[in-house]
């Protein structure tokens, strides 16, 4: 008898989650049984023995990159401003494509010299999607809950559709909706092929009162789906954008202090059991739906 | 008097783009290209003063085979590929649009999202502003084909040769072909609306003998791309993008043919894709270098 693994291949984790060197980082999401992973520039960074290297090691280990992550504070800016984020964000892409990743995820500005005209915004995104087109990467755009101007995922979309650009879409974060407690309705009206990435994370209580606060809970208290106090909000997001037709990754964007003082190996654990808990208690994908056909795997 | 007040800079044209001045390719084998390169009716005509770089041409079509081997060639360790080194098969490795003004299309095209190529000028030689295209090849801009040439600075003409060689049968730029990833036909089409304003044409409206994928006709009416991406039958598609092939234009494709074949040149005959009227494609050489002829009456 084979073991049961689940249908879990579009789920993935983030090295955000763990500590450890990068080599460590990817053995323990591998060996948990994911087939993804999403990176952040300092793991290349960071590497000791540098960034070539480090995009040798995620290329040998076979797991798959969901995204890579995360260019801040680009849009809206002016002059030397604008100047020197379009550098760092060439930086980005380039490590980006070297790695293989077909998304470049991109977080609203939370700079107090960035403008509030959406129109501005959306202009430079475009500028950005199209420096990332050669490339062959996608843009995610996703509305910080602590962003200056754009901090709902419908204030990020509506950016999105002004700007207009075939790769440029959506950054999806459950943290960030239920912190600002944004409709789970307006899920509905976005396009499913405009949602890059869907990174998902809850915490362990329901009100969050100040952008401080916001802030403090998404850097250091973010537990995986199913662990929080929101996972009947978690399924209902996850089972709109099934609906949706949403048909790309899962990434679980959890940033938590204790995680950081607890072995690679169980932390990983951990998030495997909650992709076996979306995957098939909320999706109920291994459940055979009689007289339907269904197309995703 | 003009009547600037009332109407606008051509907003359908916005980088005033008219043609095709050169396409380049790059090869470590440069006297095979250039055999293949005569075969198909050009002649040798200039070499480049610092770099082993020869510029053919036939009517108003300029070809540079360029052999040189850039000395700092990916010189940061984990940068991507962004530049060509010469390789045994030819490979296209630049467009050269002609512009109304380089300098101003060049930052029209960066400030929309566009990657500076770096210039590799040598003193006294003209430093022609380029941008990334698709892989690793690049987009000139150059403005001076009128008053005199870009080729009277950087090359020394090559003795005793017509420098005007009359083309074959009429050969003009048609088009570039060039191979697409799954998905990106959307991306492609964006990229070259956005930085030069070529628009796509019709599902219905194609030309020559291999109709697939999206054509791109440009702003000046003159040059097409046609944008093919991977079978989705075949199980391990190559996904590689690149400029694939030039196709030229000619008003009688049976003669051009007949007149290429006596040359040497041989054409794909196959059930799928064979010499007609509408068009005809050269057989591979050189691993893989093949020129398609399309039925096109210049304006």
């Amino acid at each position: 008898m084979s073991e049961f693994k689940g249908s879990i291949a579009d789920i993935g984790m983030d090295t955000i989650s763990l500590s450890g060197t990068l080599p460590m980082k990817l053995a323990a999401v591998k060996a948990a049984g994911f087939s993804q992973i999403m990176l952040m520039a300092r793991d290349l960074t960071g590497h000791a023995e540098g960034v070539t290297a480090a995009v040798e090691a995620v290329r040998a280990s076979g797991l798959r990159v969901t995204g890579f992550q995360v260019l801040r504070d680009f849009e809206g800016l002016s002059g030397n401003l604008h100047d020197y984020k379009i550098d760092i964000a060439k930086s980005m892409l380039e490590m980006c494509a070297a790695l293989g990743s077909k998304v470049l995820l991109v977080c609203s500005s939370t700079s107090i010299h960035a403008s509030d005209d959406r129109d501005v915004i959306a202009k430079d995104l475009r500028k950005l999607a199209m420096l990332a087109l050669p490339l062959g990467i996608r843009i995610a755009y996703e509305g910080l809950s602590w962003g200056r101007h754009v901090n709902e995922f419908t204030h990020a979309w509506d950016v999105v559709c002004r700007a207009d650009a075939p790769n440029l879409g959506l950054g999806f974060d459950s943290f960030h909706v239920f912190a600002t407690k944004t409709s789970l309705e307006d899920i509905d009206m976005l396009d499913p092929d405009k949602i890059f990435l869907v990174q998902l994370a809850d915490f362990m209580w329901q009100e969050i009162r100040s952008v401080e606060e916001r802030i403090t809970t998404a850097r250091t208290f973010r537990v995986f789906p199913g662990e929080g106090v929101h996972s009947a909000q978690l399924a209902e997001i996850v089972m709109r954008l099934d609906r949706l037709g949403y048909s790309g990754d899962y990434s679980f964007e959890v940033f938590n202090d204790d995680y950081q003082q607890m072995p690679p190996a169980t932390v990983a654990q951990r998030a495997y059991r909650a992709a076996l808990w979306l995957g098939e208690d909320v999706l109920r994908r291994s459940v055979p739906i009689p007289g339907q056909m269904r197309l995703r795997t | 008097m003009t009547v600037e007040r009332e109407v606008s800079a051509d907003t359908a044209n916005p980088l005033g783009l008219d043609g095709v001045e050169f396409i380049e390719y790059a090869t470590s084998r440069p006297q095979a290209l250039g055999q293949l390169l005569e075969a198909m009716g050009f002649r040798p005509i200039a070499r480049h003063r610092s770099r082993e770089v020869l510029l053919y041409r036939q009517g108003e079509m300029n070809v540079i085979v360029n052999a040189h081997v850039d000395p700092h060639y990916n010189a940061e360790p984990g940068e991507i590929p962004r530049s060509l080194q010469p390789s045994e098969t030819p490979v296209i490795s630049a467009i050269c649009f002609r512009v109304r003004d380089a300098r101003e299309a060049y930052r029209r095209a960066l400030d929309r999202g566009a990657w500076a190529a770096p210039a590799r000028v040598e003193v006294m030689e003209l430093n022609i502003p380029s941008i990334h295209g698709v892989g690793s090849s690049r987009i000139y801009f150059v403005d001076r084909y009128r008053e005199f040439s870009i080729y009277d600075v950087d090359f020394t003409m090559i003795p005793t040769v017509d420098p005007d060689p009359p083309a074959l049968a009429g050969l003009h730029w048609f088009g570039v072909v060039q191979y697409i990833g799954a998905d990106r036909t959307g991306d492609w089409t964006e990229f070259y609306r956005e930085l030069f304003g070529f628009e796509a044409l019709p599902d219905e409206e194609r030309f020559g003998v291999l109709p697939k994928g999206r054509v791109l006709k440009s702003p000046c009416q003159c040059f097409y791309l046609q944008l093919i991406a991977p079978n989705p039958e075949l199980q391990e598609a190559d996904q590689e993008e690149l400029l694939q092939r030039v196709a030229f234009g000619v008003q009688d494709v049976l003669t051009a043919v007949a007149l290429l074949r006596e040359r040497g040149m041989a054409f794909v005959e196959s059930p799928g894709v064979h010499t007609e009227n509408r068009g005809a494609l050269t057989q591979g050489r050189l691993g893989g270098v093949m020129f398609e002829l399309v039925q096109h009456t210049p304006a």
